[in-house]
């Protein structure tokens, strides 16, 4: 059965060397073991608490410290999706990296419109399913960004030997909303996007 | 009329009657009123009635059921082997009533030991003339039978094995008996009886046909039916059927090809008995059968290790090809084992070269089951595999590959670490030979890798740590080596960020100091100390230095110096004056040692000398001497004392309490600030106390004096809650239960008093500590009852929120209030208050004018907020109304989540309740997932109440409610919200906190995907 398949036996990364944000997150942040030790519940005699005690301060004005949509969280987005013919996550097959995920803010100070780019690395440079992978991880963002993002997805240069082909479809609005008409196609993006948290 | 007529006429229809007459007779029999000749007669003329069968078959069950009733000694040895003569003689005529035939023989053994001749002869007859079994369609008379011959297989095994010997068809005879058994409760008895030829005879001109009768039966696909009485279960015949096919080496030429066809069956459960029957067979059969087949099971059994289909079948596979490595180590030649190994370990070689790969992983797994399974196979994998993986690792310069053979490497050590666990002093010279190559490696890895190479670092720790583990491996010199690399990450691995292992380095640390005691005492410990100053400057770096010190508590071994380090550091630091903060963090520290940690215990109780040891010396520095200590640190001394103290006899508890309550009760009595100040330590201390140490007297005493500092209105939040735990904790254990009321009134704190004074926050205050202490105790249930009450009517004065808000602690968990420390706990409480408030609370919600309806509201989601999800299931109807009211009422954040919590368990368990309110439901969720609404263009309606924000966990939990809805509520429900839904999930998508956005882009995609299924329908 792996003959069928493009890339019968990839490289896949370990879970560890992912990029992840509790993993960046630096110690000092991290609530501390001795913290653990003295549970919150509520007591007599405190006012009636918020839910959060330890970040009340943020809670007081919550747009004080807002967290902006960074580069860690589209590939928390997009590292789950499943490879379409493997098992496994993109993130894990390296077919996307957070290196390669750019978000460019609004041109000018009139404009609100942010654009997204994520370049696709497919396992092998013949991968046949290159289409469906940057189709896939469209349909995601697409889903799961605020409208004030734009979405381009494209292949690294130098990976595939069908990448202008394939940019120009995943560029071109309308041709993407055509594949979403097609049933089987639908059904192949929601397999891999089936993973996703 | 005779006996036997009587019996022919109950036969059929009362067959306990039956057996009564044939008891009677037999009795007849015994006291010689009836002669055995004359009973036999009496039957000739049933026994041989040529028309109807079963007269004779009913006569010949009136022979067994006589011959059952009769005690020995009755019947002559003459008179028995006639009868058996007699028996056996009819059976070759006339096989009706072969069952009772059957029984009657096993009763006539049991009056008299057979001798062989009658033995082989009863064999034989069965065999020759009622073969094969399977002709009587009845099962009780099969069982009969079966019973019988398991009893000459049992009893006469000598006579009977003579008859395979001198007879030739007997045993082809025999074999061909049982085929076509069907029954399980046969089966189980035949799957035992067979072992006996198949252990004992030689069978070795019919192994295969005894193999195949019992192969046959592969795999066992038996399901009992329901309410079986015989209780017999497929797994007790797999158990027995198993036993057969491992039961003998001859049939080792049937057992494994067949076994391995059935390998390849797509049915997983047979797979799983075949893994179960090779072991089993690898564990019979001879080591020199199993040697003819080693290479063949490997080549088969690797397919399950290497492309893995379900994890547990590599698991057994695993098991069977470390059996194998196992039984043919026990040959004294080594050939066998070395065929064996030859072709594993070239293969294995060959997985390496491409590692990190699946099968690279495969391998490892592979080499270290088999490793595991002696000291000689572990020792030929070392040899045939290290040498190619180190020559592999310096040839290549890539991380991951280096990591994917390193982790083949620590696999192999692992192998070694159980195995000396298992037998100790096994030897390890040969893995010697590799230690400094494998610990320079990992050593490098650990210190010059780029640190963002988390997971070849972390390979390389978890090799160093088994290293250690492996007794005997390293030299001291290298243990010490290892040691100050991971001490050294731990320490100075301030990288932060993505390469920061230093985490699982202190994991690592207390793995090590479990093998390694003295060199994590000589070496990590001081290197600790130089990183601990007395008294810091800056505080953040030596927290994180101070955590990983206190987790290498968790090792036994260590427990005691790090403790006794902690405590003279704490010691130099009050000395030198270091900040109250570096003082705090090492009381926590220590606190966290004794928690967390492995204190040395006696009979289960951690040794009491501890307290003398460490509490003693705190309390000392801290409570007595005025050096006005801060609140969370006399909390946090106090709470050392009670993990000592609380486990302890009460003899040691009395002798210390003796001890320290003089200089206490200076306190307890005046009315001074430094008892104020003393109450977080008084807190923990006495709830380590069991309630005999304590006087009656003092306890009084303790609930006025701490009653009257409640009562007064210039206390702390802080100094209040302690006060008011300590009323809780006073009420609950200490004072009786009968004199509960008058001691209240004692103290001036009477429950029914407190909430009519009514005006003074303090007082209600008081009240719910009093309620929570009994309430908890379960003791005196109807002044419960009654406090509850007055508790519920204080929620309809005008200052009731007050009230209302403290319901939500009554319930709350209580870390003072447990068993441990010796309180009462009523396990009924949590039912108590649900049943006796919320059905008041409901009806007063439905009636109560707005301003009285909040406290209601508020009450309720506070009793609601602890309850387990089963109590509440009963009441969803009034239930849910009620928690809708609350989404919207309030503004209060708590009881929005702890509503939002309620519907996530209701939506989880029973979304059916929330059907009829899903347009409810929906619109309020949705208004609960908006930070605040956007301005300017609310509509005249909202605008004019200020809407308040909503937090974001109030946000994010109301979306992951929100997300069940789809999933869980009936499509038809669903489906005309999804378009609404989706588009307001838009502006949750670009929440200000991360963790919402999350939750909305999941709630989103659970609501999206409701496009398809409803899509189709149209």
């Amino acid at each position: 059965m792996d003959a069928d398949k493009d890339n019968a036996n990839p490289t896949i990364l370990n879970p560890s060397d992912l990029p992840s944000r509790r993993r960046s997150t630096p110690a000092a942040k991290r609530p501390g073991i001795f913290d653990a030790l003295a549970p919150a519940y509520p007591r007599l005699a405190e006012p009636p608490s918020s839910p959060e005690p330890s970040s009340a301060s943020s809670d007081s004005d919550p747009d004080s410290d807002r967290e902006e949509i960074d580069s860690q969280e589209i590939y928390d987005l997009i590292s789950t999706i499943s490879d379409p013919e493997h098992p496994l996550s993109l993130g894990s097959l390296g077919v996307v990296t957070i290196s390669d995920i750019r978000i460019t803010p609004p041109p000018s100070p009139r404009s609100r419109i942010s654009t997204v780019t994520v370049l696709v690395t497919p396992t092998t440079s013949a991968c046949s399913l290159t289409t469906v992978i940057g189709l896939g991880i469209k349909v995601r963002l697409m889903n799961a960004l605020p409208p004030r993002f734009r979405v381009d997805v494209r292949i690294k240069e130098g990976t595939s030997r069908t990448a202008d082909e394939v940019n120009k479809q995943l560029a071109d609005k309308e041709r993407v909303a055509a594949a979403m008409e097609n049933l089987s196609l639908v059904g192949v993006v929601r397999t891999m996007l089936a993973t996703c948290e | 009329m005779s006996d036997i007529q009587l019996y022919l006429l109950e036969a059929d229809k009362n067959a306990q009657e039956a057996r009564r007459i044939a008891a009677q007779s037999a009795s007849h029999l015994q006291n010689k009123t009836l002669k055995l000749i004359d009973l036999v007669t009496s039957l000739e003329p049933y026994l041989n009635n040529k028309e109807d069968g079963s007269l004779r078959a009913k006569s010949v069950a009136y022979v067994a059921d006589v011959l059952t009733a009769l005690p020995p000694k009755v019947l002559s040895l003459q008179e028995r082997r006639l009868l058996c003569d007699f028996l056996l003689g009819r059976l070759e005529g006339d096989v009706e009533g072969v069952g009772a035939t059957a029984r009657a023989l096993i009763a006539l053994e049991t009056l008299g030991k057979w001798d062989s001749e009658t033995a082989q002869g009863v064999m034989r007859s069965f065999i020759d003339h009622t073969n094969p079994l399977r002709q009587f369609k009845l099962q009780t008379e099969r069982h009969a039978i079966i019973q019988l011959v398991d009893m000459l297989l049992a009893k006469y095994r000598d006579p009977i094995r003579k008859l395979n010997e001198d007879q030739s068809d007997f045993t082809a005879n025999f074999i061909l008996y049982w085929e076509g058994e069907k029954d399980p409760r046969n089966l189980m008895i035949i799957f035992s009886l067979l072992q006996v030829p198949m252990t004992e005879w030689d069978i070795s001109s019919n192994a295969q046909d005894l193999f195949d009768s019992v192969f046959n039966y592969f795999p066992i696909t038996f399901k009992p039916p329901p309410d079986d009485p015989y209780g017999i279960t497929a797994q007790d015949l797999k158990d027995r059927l198993r036993a057969c096919i491992a039961a003998n080496s001859d049939f080792a030429p049937y057992a494994f090809p067949q076994l391995l066809d059935k390998l390849d069956s797509t049915s997983m459960n047979t797979k799983r008995d075949v893994l179960v029957a090779i072991q089993a067979c690898v564990t019979e059969y001879e080591a020199k059968t199993i040697n003819l087949y080693s290479v063949t099971l490997w080549d088969a059994l690797k397919f399950e290790v290497l492309n893995v289909q379900e994890e547990d079948l590599a698991e057994e596979s695993l098991k069977a090809l470390s059996m194998i490595g196992g039984k043919l180590a026990e040959l004294p030649e080594g050939g066998p084992l070395n065929a064996y190994l030859r072709p594993i370990i070239k293969e294995c070689n060959e997985h390496l070269e491409d590692a990190p790969t699946k099968q690279s992983e495969a391998a490892g797994r592979i080499l270290q089951a088999l490793a595991i399974s002696g000291p000689a196979v572990a020792d030929r994998i070392v040899k045939g595999i290290l040498p190619v993986l180190f020559a592999l690792y310096h040839a290549s310069e890539s991380i991951t590959k280096r990591r994917g053979l390193l982790e083949v490497f620590t696999q192999i050590v692992g192998a070694f670490v159980k195995l000396s666990q298992l037998l100790p002093g096994t030897n390890i010279t040969t893995l010697q030979a590799f230690a400094k190559d494998a610990e320079d490696a990992m050593i490098h890895a650990l210190a010059k890798a780029p640190k963002s190479e988390v997971s070849f670092r972390l390979s390389s720790l978890t090799g160093l740590s088994q290293l250690v583990a492996a007794p005997g491996v390293l030299t001291d010199k290298q243990v010490e080596r290892a040691v100050d690399t991971v001490t050294d990450v731990v320490l100075h691995d301030s990288s932060g960020g993505h390469g920061d292992i230093r985490a699982q380095a202190v994991q690592a640390l207390a793995s090590i100091a479990h093998n390694a005691p003295q060199a994590v005492r000589d070496r990590t410990i001081p290197a600790f100390m130089v990183m601990l100053p007395d008294s810091p400057d800056e505080g953040d770096v030596v927290t994180v230095t101070l955590e990983a010190f206190a987790q290498l508590a968790t090792e036994r071994q260590v427990f005691d110096t790090v403790v006794l380090r902690l405590k003279n550091k704490l010691r130099a630091a009050k000395h030198q004056g270091a900040p109250a903060s570096y003082l705090r963090a090492l009381l926590l520290a220590m606190l966290y040692a004794f928690t967390m940690g492995s204190p040395m215990q006696e009979d289960g109780v951690i040794l009491s000398s501890y307290y003398k040891d460490y509490a003693q010396p705190l309390v000392n520095d801290f409570v007595r001497s005025d050096t006005g200590a801060a609140a969370s640190e006399l909390e946090i001394v106090g709470r050392i004392c009670n993990i000592i103290l609380r486990a302890q006899g009460v003899h040691m508890q009395a002798t210390v309490f003796h001890e320290d309550r003089e200089w206490m009760s200076e306190d307890m009595t005046g009315d001074s600030d430094s008892n104020t100040a003393r109450g977080p330590f008084m807190l923990y201390y006495y709830a380590s106390l069991r309630p005999e140490v304590v006087e009656a007297e003092q306890i009084v005493n303790m609930l006025q004096s701490q009653a009257k500092q409640a009562l007064r209105d210039r206390q702390t939040t802080q100094e209040s809650v302690t006060t008011l735990r300590l009323i809780s904790l006073v009420v609950n254990k200490f004072v009786s239960p009968k004199a509960v009321q008058a001691s209240l009134q004692e103290a001036n704190i009477e429950v029914e008093r407190l909430c009519n004074e009514a005006s003074a926050a303090q007082a209600i205050h008081v009240a719910f500590a009093v309620v929570k202490g009994l309430l908890i105790q379960g003791k005196s249930g109807s002044l419960t009852t009654k406090y509850l009450n007055s508790l519920f009517d204080h929620l309809t004065i005008t200052t009731g929120m007050t009230a209302a808000h403290l319901f939500a602690t009554l319930l709350a968990p209580d870390d003072i209030l447990t068993k441990a420390n010796h309180c009462q706990i009523s396990g009924l409480y949590k039912q108590k208050v649900f049943g006796q408030l919320v059905p008041k609370l409901t009806a007063a919600i439905r009636t109560a004018d707005a301003g009285k309806k909040a406290h209601y509201l508020v009450a309720l989601s506070g009793i609601l907020k602890w309850q387990p999800y089963s109590i509440l299931a009963a009441s969803l109807p009034e239930l849910i109304p009620a928690l809708l009211q609350t989404l919207d009422l309030y503004a209060d954040q708590s009881i929005k989540a702890s509503a939002l919590t309620v519907f996530e368990s209701i939506a989880m368990h029973d979304p059916d309740a929330l059907s009829t309110h899903a347009a409810s439901l929906i619109a309020r969720l949705l208004k609960c997932c908006i930070a605040s609404p956007p301005r300017g263009t609310t509509t005249p309606a909202s605008s004019s109440t200020t809407t308040p924000t909503n937090f974001p966990s109030v946000r994010a939990k109301s979306l992951q409610c929100l997300a069940l809805l789809p999933k869980q509520l009936k499509l038809e429900i669903v489906v005309p919200f999804r378009r609404q839904v989706v588009k307001q999930l838009m502006g949750c998508l670009d929440d200000g906190k991360r963790v919402v956005r999350l939750k909305a882009v999941q709630c989103r995609t659970a609501w999206l995907s409701l496009e398809e299924e409803g899509g189709e329908e149209d």
